[in-house]
């Protein structure tokens, strides 16, 4: 087979996910750009001339999704105008009770889209066959990966062998996996005497090249600050002889993690001016972490600002596991603020109690603070 | 700030007053009502308040009524240091004069505006506005205690003796603070507002993300119970697979062996007809050896029977025979006890006669005496049938002779009684009509010497024939008297002819008699009842005569037969041998003689009871003596039957042994004619040597069959199709629950939980990330609220101090050592104690409330007094509600408050500040 064929590799769509970092506003907009950007792979594969689009398993977040997720996702598939095979993962495994064999699924799925639900090679279109290994189980005991091409010769002539699965390598789990992993080597050998021709791997979210012909597409739409490369979707590209893999973007959403040490005016403004450079802000989730200690008027100053950038942004979270700014009065900040006898005796004592390691007396301190200042 | 004086014209009712007050001491000015002692305080604040053009309505108010002038107010004052004179006029020739002389000794003069400004200036530079409100109290507000925490001179008076600033500036600070606090805590420190709402909005999303997981955990309960179904299913299946394999088999084995278990069959079946056969050779041999054995055995009985039998009549025949013996020995007895009950039956018939004729003889006297009772019936009957009168005619009687007698006295009364004697012997001759002489007749001629005297009523002749007749004539009524007369004679006469008597006193008599003979007549009646009472003694005589057999007539002659009858019965008693009868009696002899007495028959009825009495005890000893006899002739007989019974049961027997041996030898006969006695051992050989052969067969084809275990084969193939059907059974049982769990899974699929899990987490995440947010706020707000709270109140402590002693001490001076106070933030007295008792000062009375009031004044007054922001004390009419103890008191204390400053006070009652010491006391007129 001479001629070259382009397909598209994706994964991990994860639709009807929920990020409680978000808030309810962000949740919902978040959830609507993760349908939008399968509705991207439908016009990257037109532009692309994909002949198909296989996503390597968890399309869907659960098995026990609510009927609108797979309606929309349903309308998002329509907007593929290629064949589309999908694969179950862990998160929607072909399990008793699995959405793949509901009324709620089989009942819109549209025409062009095809679920693996066994190891049969499908000719998805001439001279390509999918061979696909569907997670049966939320717990496998083996090699997930391993029940789909384990027991096959090498492909037909002329015919390139595509192989999905969903799973982490052992090479990349770092032997830290619950669940048992796919093994990296067997499947270079059978990429190596051609039982396979390209292994499309599903589960790690970051887009992430394993060898030539082995690769996680990552998810099309971010969901973790931790993800290096997710919104992208892989051009896979069959020459004569050789393999041609190309990321492309379609996820629309940034999710940051910012970790910042604040002691003065001027590491407060450095931050002011990280946010600021920072591009769709509507549609970044940002994660702060700050270490520390300010003065009180800049404390408040950076509440403020964290405030803000929150609305501005899809969210702001200070990562109360690695929030630790402290207020640091000194006695200029209290005698700017002019004050005598009772209420000065008491910020004072807050002031002392913050010292001796009173975080609970550093919040009053800042409040007493601000409200003097405001009152003043 | 001291005042001098002041000067009113034309002010309110004042036409022009100038009041001069003293710079240190208590001052009272005195005034009746409505002379301007509240004009004085009026001017005062007008003066520095409003400009000669001013148009307020206050000003229109102090102008006198009916007179076009212009009201004028001057003051005289000391302020910060500075000798003023302030002047001004309103309404009409407004003016504005201020005259200063600084303390340097210069003099300044403003007039018009500039005057009023600089007034003005000067005045609020150096008077505190709350401190002069604080400490002038006009009329009416005495009760009002004093809030005096404003008042700069105050404060710093405070301040500079406490050694603590006044903190004025944090006030917004408090005030902020505790807005801040109360956003989230109420004041009694629970949680409202957006905090409280976040917290239960926290609880309610994790009872909605508990409940979500619930479910969740259920699906995921229910996914894991699918997965292990569906796998225990495959092994079920596999199992089954494995085992249907194996059911085959067995039934192909069962196949194989089916054909060995046929022949089986067969030869069994032989062996049984072998076993039949021989069965019957052998029954017939035994047979023949129990007809020989039977034969003998009968003959034998034969002849025993045949002796027993001969035997057996022989005692029936004199069983027979002793039967016949007692039955007639019975039958003597019943003879016996026939003739005793007839001479019962006799005895009784004669105790009956002898009792009949005992009755006859009573019934026979009661009729004689029946018929004499009868004979005097009749006669007193016959005498009460003679007698006429009765007793009404007896009265008639009485009565007309009482008339008569009436009537003769009457005519005697009425006619003429002629006496006519014969004195002669001369026949004196007697006729006429209508003469009576007293019943008795009227001779026709008068014997010598008689005399008679007549009543005629007629006519009387009287003559001596020939000689002399003499006529007598009645007058007229003499003849009606007559007649009465004559009538009720008449009449007596015919009672008397009825009643059958010559005169009313044989009619007396005669019914005496009547009477006596009715009385008799009744007994004798009665005694005819009672002697009838029991019926006509003459029918049962009658009856009896019959029944004796005798006639009424001879029933003379019949009782004199009857003794001789008696006569000759015998006597009855003492029958001799009575008993000896059942003594004689014996069993095998029944031939003894009856002895027969004769039977007695006694004359009297005594004597007849005692004969019937003992021919009675003759009877049951009869009767007695023929049960025993009917006892021994039926022992007698059953005895007899018996014997006769086992002769014939004798008979019987020999009769049948003989029938017997006749019908054993005719079937011994019989068999021998079929089969010799020699062929019967012969057979049975043979058949026994065919069942040894099959049996061999049998043998030869059951180790075969053991040898394929056919008979296991199909128990192992039943059993094994049970197994297949509990494995079909099982199989199908997890099929059923398989789909019920996916059912459920299905539904819950379509339910969405998982999202509605995440969906309830991520709210419970966003409202407890609120909710910390908002509690680490208000945490921080309660923190700073109490801290500042805490060292508010230690500072209030401490700054109040100065005012608390100087008020303490002062009211000690009234009150004694108990007397406390405490103040709140604003230094105004907040409660009160005496005598250990603490109040809040709105409980206290309203005298207690205005000596406080005024007490606290001068306190602020005595802290204020050295400085430069002091006023002048003004009560406008106080201590209107104390007592005169209290007033004396409270005097003392306004008298040494003089010595501080300047108090003024305006009163129209100057006898309430009486023992005010050193007290200035000032006029209006």
């Amino acid at each position: 087979m001479d001629e070259s064929i382009t397909f598209l590799h994706s994964s991990d769509w994860q639709l009807g996910m929920m990020r409680r970092f978000l808030g309810p506003d962000g949740q919902a907009r978040w959830g609507q750009a993760r349908l939008d950007a399968v509705v991207r792979i439908g016009e990257v594969a037109r532009r692309t001339g994909a002949r198909f689009v296989v996503v390597a398993g968890d399309v869907f977040e659960h098995n026990q999704v609510e009927r609108q997720t797979i309606l929309r996702a349903c309308e998002a598939l329509k907007r593929i105008e290629v064949p589309v095979v999908l694969l179950p993962g862990n998160h929607d495994a072909l399990e008793p009770g699995s959405l793949w064999t509901s009324a709620q699924w089989t009942a819109h799925k549209p025409e062009h889209v095809t679920v693996l639900t066994g190891t049969e090679p499908l000719e998805i279109v001439p001279g390509v066959e999918i061979v696909g290994a569907p997670w049966r189980s939320r717990r496998p005991v083996s090699d997930p990966a391993a029940p789909g091409y384990a027991e096959l010769g090498p492909a037909p002539a002329g015919t390139r062998r595509i192989l999905l699965a969903h799973g982490q390598l052992t090479s990349l789990s770092g032997g830290m996996s619950e669940v048992p992993t796919i093994d990296q080597a067997a499947l270079e050998a059978a990429v190596a005497d051609q039982r396979l021709h390209y292994v499309g791997l599903g589960d790690r979210h970051s887009t992430t090249e394993v060898t030539e012909r082995i690769w996680f597409s990552g998810t099309q739409e971010v969901t973790a600050p931790e993800e290096t490369h997710p919104g992208n979707v892989l051009a896979v590209t069959f020459t004569a002889d050789d393999i041609a893999v190309e990321p492309v973007q379609v996820g629309a959403w940034h999710m940051v993690e910012h970790h910042v040490e604040l002691y003065d005016e001027g590491s407060l403004i450095a931050l002011e001016d990280w946010f600021a450079e920072l591009p769709d802000k509507e549609r970044t989730y940002v994660r702060l972490a700050a270490d520390g200690s300010l003065p009180l008027p800049l404390l408040s100053r950076l509440d403020a600002m964290v405030d803000a950038q929150g609305e501005v942004f899809a969210s702001v979270e200070r990562w109360a596991k690695f929030w630790t700014v402290r207020p640091a009065p000194d006695a200029a900040d209290l005698d700017s603020l002019q004050l005598s006898g009772p209420a000065r005796a008491a910020m004072e004592e807050l002031r002392q109690a913050l010292a001796a390691g009173d975080e609970e007396a550093g919040a009053a301190l800042t409040l007493m603070h601000r409200l003097a200042r405001d009152a003043g | 700030m001291r005042l001098h004086s002041l000067t009113l014209r034309d002010f309110r009712g004042v036409k022009d007053r100038t009041v001069q007050l003293p710079a240190m001491g208590t001052t009272v000015v005195v005034g009746d009502n409505e002379v301007g002692k509240s004009s004085l305080v009026e001017a005062f604040a007008l003066v520095f308040e409003l400009p000669d053009d001013s148009k307020s309505k206050r000003i229109a108010d102090i102008q006198p009524v009916g007179h076009d002038v212009g009201p004028e107010v001057t003051v005289e004052l000391t302020l910060g240091g500075r000798e003023l004179t302030y002047t001004k006029r309103w309404l009409k020739n407004r003016s504005t004069e201020l005259s200063v002389i600084e303390p340097d000794g210069r003099r300044q003069t403003w007039t018009g505006r500039e005057a009023h400004n600089e007034a003005e200036r000067l005045f609020n530079e150096n008077v505190d506005p709350v401190l002069w409100q604080t400490l002038m109290v006009s009329q009416g507000q005495s009760l009002i205690l004093p809030t005096p925490a404003d008042a700069e001179p105050l404060i710093s008076a405070v301040t500079a003796e406490s050694g603590t600033p006044v903190d004025g500036a944090s006030m917004p600070l408090v005030s902020a603070v505790e807005h801040e606090y109360l956003r989230y805590w109420t004041p009694r420190g629970r949680s409202t507002g957006e905090f409280a709402k976040s917290a239960q909005a926290v609880a309610s999303a994790e009872l909605r993300s508990a409940q979500a997981s619930k479910a969740m955990e259920e699906v995921v309960a229910d996914i894991r119970r699918a997965e292990r179904l569906a796998l225990d299913l495959d092994d079920l299946s596999a199992r089954l697979k494995d085992h249907l394999v194996s059911v085959e088999e067995l039934r192909e084995r069962k196949q194989a062996t089916d054909e060995i278990l046929l022949r089986r069959d067969s030869v069994r079946a032989r062996a049984e007809t072998a076993r039949a056969r021989l069965e019957n050779h052998t029954r017939t041999r035994l047979d023949r050896e129990r007809l020989l054995a039977d034969v003998e055995r009968f003959s034998q009985t034969a002849t025993e029977l045949a002796e027993l039998r001969t035997e057996a009549d022989t005692v029936a025949k004199k069983a027979a025979e002793t039967v016949h013996a007692a039955e007639a020995a019975l039958a003597e007895v019943v003879e016996l006890k026939d003739d005793r009950r007839t001479d019962v039956q006799r005895a009784e018939q004669w105790v009956s006669e002898l009792m009949d004729r005992a009755e006859l003889d009573r019934l026979t006297g009661q009729q004689a005496e029946l018929a004499d009772v009868r004979a005097r019936i009749a006669a007193a009957s016959a005498v009460l049938d003679g007698i006429k009168v009765t007793d009404e005619l007896a009265a008639s009687l009485e009565d007309a002779r009482a008339h008569v007698v009436e009537a003769r006295a009457a005519l005697a009364a009425g006619v003429p009684e002629v006496l006519v004697r014969r004195v002669g012997a001369d026949v004196v001759s007697l006729s006429g009509t209508g003469l009576d002489a007293g019943g008795s007749p009227v001779p026709a001629e008068l014997a010598e010497d008689a005399e008679v005297s007549v009543l005629v009523s007629g006519e009387l002749v009287v003559g001596v024939p020939g000689q002399v007749e003499v006529t007598v004539r009645a007058g007229g009524e003499a003849a009606t008297l007559r007649a009465r007369v004559d009538e009720s004679v008449r009449r007596e006469k015919d009672l008397l002819k009825r009643a059958g008597v010559r005169n009313l006193a044989a009619a007396r008599e005669l019914l005496r008699k009547r009477d006596t003979a009715s009385a008799e007549l009744q007994e004798a009646r009665r005694t005819e009842r009672s002697l009838t009472a029991g019926g006509d003694p003459g029918e049962r005589i009658a009856l009896l005569c019959a029944r004796l057999g005798i006639t009424s007539s001879d029933e003379a002659a019949a009782e004199e037969d009857v003794p001789t009858a008696k006569n000759k019965q015998p006597i009855i008693e003492d029958v001799p041998g009575q008993m000896s009868l059942f003594e004689e009696f014996e069993e095998d002899t029944f031939d003894f003689e009856l002895v027969l007495p004769e039977p007695a028959v006694p004359g009297d009825l005594a004597g007849a009871q005692r004969a019937l009495e003992n021919a009675r005890a003759e009877l049951a000893a009869a009767e007695r003596l023929l049960t025993d006899a009917e006892f021994a002739a039926a022992q007698a007989r059953k005895a007899a039957d018996e014997d006769r019974s086992e002769a014939q049961n004798a008979r019987a027997r020999a009769e049948l042994a003989t029938e017997r041996l006749a019908a054993a030898v005719a079937e011994l006969e019989a068999a021998r004619a079929v089969l010799a006695d020699e062929g019967v051992e012969a057979e049975e050989s043979t058949a026994t040597a065919e069942v040894e052969a099959v049996l061999e067969e049998l043998t030869a084809v059951q180790e075969q069959a053991d040898a394929a275990g056919a008979d296991e084969v199909a128990g192992e193939l039943a059993d094994s199709l049970a197994v297949a059907q509990r494995l079909q059974g099982e199989r199908d049982t997890l099929r059923d629950s398989l789909r019920t769990t996916e059912g459920r899974l299905e539904q819950s699929g379509r339910d969405g939980l998982a999202t509605r899990q995440d969906a309830a987490e991520l709210e419970l995440a966003a409202v407890r990330a609120e909710h910390d947010n908002l509690k680490r706020r208000a945490d921080a707000a309660r923190r700073v609220y109490e801290t500042l709270g805490r060292h508010r109140a230690e500072a209030q402590t401490k700054y109040s101090e100065p005012l608390q002693t100087r008020i303490e001490a002062l009211g000690r001076s009234v009150y004694g050592p108990s007397f406390r106070v405490w103040l709140d933030d604003d230094l105004a007295v907040a409660e009160r104690e005496l005598d250990g008792s603490r109040l809040r000062v709105e409980s206290l009375s309203t005298g207690a409330q205005e000596q406080l009031a005024i007490i606290t004044r001068l306190a602020i007054s005595h802290l204020v007094s050295t400085g430069e922001g002091s006023v002048p004390v003004i009560f406008d009419d106080a201590l209107g509600w104390s007592d005169k103890a209290r007033l004396r008191d409270m005097g003392a204390l306004l008298g040494r408050a003089g010595d501080h400053g300047q108090i003024i006070i305006l009163t129209c009652m100057p006898e309430r500040y009486e023992y005010v010491p050193r007290a200035n006391f000032i006029k209006l007129q």
